[in-house]
């Protein structure tokens, strides 16, 4: 690819289909040697976006750029570009896993000198000796999920499109599977869907959140921590009167807000302070509320990425993490 | 090339890991077999031709079994998102899958040649009738399957996609016979041109004619583009 050319370019695509739109008005960039994570809730339009990038389907509207090749006039010469790992791994039940990775690596154009190392580089990186021979009908769905991502790392294509590519594995494989994107991820463009929110935290640089077929945020994960800041929540459970607690903690300093439930028949109410981002502002709190009334319970919310993620999905910032 | 030969190769390694194609193999030889006896020894002929009349309505009616799945198949294990997202051509695609089925149509010629040996043991059939009669049956075949492999790609549901299929083959065999009813010269010479059985006779009765070879490679071409045009357009 040449080097000027970003890996993948989203210039406003949409998808319709009849006059209901799946995705709208998307635009993002990935570059070369980064891992960017898309993260939606389930029918936010991660799956169209894919495969849109990959080639499955076309674009209504809008570019699709892969290494600086039009998806929709120059289809091979993109899809070259691309390791694709779809939401369902396309794998052929009858084969075994080699002849199945030896099919896509002959597809692929891999010389057949360099197609015996190929494959076993990806069984290697994929932790897939001990089925080669199998047919792939008899793996687990562990297996089948990785023998997907092999398939996709064959040929070290520039770019790597996965859909959610530690669905149905168990927590050892996830952090293997990890690892293999991780350094994948070095010297290639990654671009993953999840919906697993720690998933990007550990391993994208930056986070496109997309939902209803919007991209609603593009940012490392970090950046978009600091914006949820500014809504730092802290919890509280008290045995008090509810005007009498409204009236201490209002004068607290640092308590931009705050919200007073229902009492429960034991008299304990929980109340939701908002608060600005100043250090300690939870130890005056509870210093003002421990010298009037029983505190049973204080905690801080830290800005969670999902908090971050529930704000913009669902506008409920506030929901427990 | 290599692009069609690898999906060509993957086509013949999956087919001989369904049952599907042993049973239409197994079930077209022994129908053939059948015929072969009963025309011999009730009927009393001393050639092929009642064999390959009989082999090529049993063409029509098992050939949709071979090409349901070549695209309907890909649809609904999901590998059609692998296919047609790795550096292949619609053509490719089609063609290599079109080959891998077309195999297993030689295989079936290829099964039914022991008939020939009490022919040639016990008598002397005219070799250049056979020979016709066989390219006659291949090329039939092979519009068969480019037609069972457009609609296997209109659908997803691969038994769905042997019934039009087979529906349509089997309008297509006897559509000859409306020959009959027709007063203008015109539908009389289209409804003839149109119907598979009347160029496969032609072949049976030992005429190689240009006519029925340009007819079923064209209708196999037409069949193939189509299919390979819907792959880019479902894009």
């Amino acid at each position: 690819m040449s080097d000027a050319a970003a890996a993948i370019v989203l210039e406003s695509v949409s998808k319709r289909y009849g006059s209901t739109a799946v995705v709208h008005d998307v635009s993002f960039t990935v570059e070369r040697g980064e891992i960017v994570g898309f993260l939606g809730p389930n029918g936010a339009g991660k799956t169209t976006t894919m495969r849109m990038i990959a080639g499955f389907i076309a674009a209504t509207s809008g570019r699709v750029l892969v290494a600086g090749h039009d998806m929709a006039t120059d289809h091979a010469e993109a899809a070259r570009r691309i390791g694709y790992l779809p939401e369902r791994p396309p794998l052929y039940d009858a084969l075994d896993v080699r002849s199945y990775l030896a099919f896509v690596a002959k597809v692929k154009g891999i010389a057949r000198a360099a197609r015996v190392a190929e494959i076993e580089r990806v069984v290697t990186a994929c932790h897939l000796e001990a089925v080669v021979r199998s047919e792939i009908y008899k793996l687990s769905k562990g297996y089948r999920q990785r023998v997907g991502l092999a398939q996709a790392l064959l040929g070290a294509p520039d770019i790597l499109l996965l859909d959610e590519p530690t669905a149905g594995l168990d927590p050892g494989q996830i952090q293997e599977t990890r690892e293999v994107i991780r350094a994948f991820g070095h010297d290639h463009a990654v671009l993953l869907s999840t919906h697993i929110l720690a998933e990007v935290t550990l391993i994208c640089r930056r986070v496109a959140i997309i939902d209803h077929g919007r991209l609603l945020a593009i940012d490392s994960p970090a950046g978009l921590q600091r914006a949820e800041a500014q809504t730092n929540q802290v919890l509280l459970e008290v045995t008090a009167p509810s005007e009498a607690l409204c009236e201490t903690l209002g004068a607290v300093a640092g308590v931009e807000a705050v919200n007073i439930g229902a009492p429960t028949a034991n008299g304990v109410l929980t109340a939701e302070c908002r608060v600005d981002a100043r250090d300690g502002v939870e130890a005056a709190i509870a210093r003002a509320v421990a010298g009037r009334f029983a505190l049973h319970r204080l905690e801080r919310r830290a800005p969670t990425l999902e908090n971050v993620f529930l704000r913009y999905v669902g506008g409920k910032g506030d929901r427990a993490a | 090339m290599s692009g069609a030969l690898a999906v060509y190769q993957k086509e013949l390694a999956t087919y001989f890991r369904s049952p599907i194609a042993y049973y239409v193999v197994s079930v077209f030889l022994l129908g053939t077999g059948y015929f072969f006896l009963y025309n011999v020894f009730f009927v009393g002929e001393t050639g092929m031709d009642g064999t390959f009349r009989n082999m090529g309505l049993l063409l029509i009616t098992l050939t949709p079994l071979i090409s349901m799945r070549l695209l309907a198949g890909e649809y609904n294990a999901g590998t059609a998102e692998l296919l047609l997202t790795l550096p292949l051509r619609a053509w490719q695609i089609v063609l290599g899958k079109y080959l891998g089925a077309v195999t297993i149509l030689g295989l079936i010629a290829a099964g039914t040649l022991i008939d020939l040996v009490p022919l040639y043991l016990f008598g002397t059939p005219e070799t250049s009738t056979i020979l016709a009669g066989y390219l006659g049956f291949v090329l039939l075949g092979m519009a068969c399957l480019a037609v069972g492999e457009l609609f296997s790609a209109l659908t997803h549901n691969q038994i769905v996609a042997a019934l039009i299929t087979a529906a349509v083959l089997l309008g297509f065999w006897f559509v000859g016979h409306l020959q009959a009813f027709q007063r203008a010269e015109f539908l009389r010479a289209l409804t003839g041109y149109l119907s598979f059985a009347l160029h496969f006779s032609t072949f049976v009765q030992g005429l190689v004619r240009s006519e029925g070879v340009v007819f079923y490679l064209v209708v196999s071409g037409i069949a193939l583009t189509l299919t390979a045009e819907y792959l880019e357009w479902r894009r």
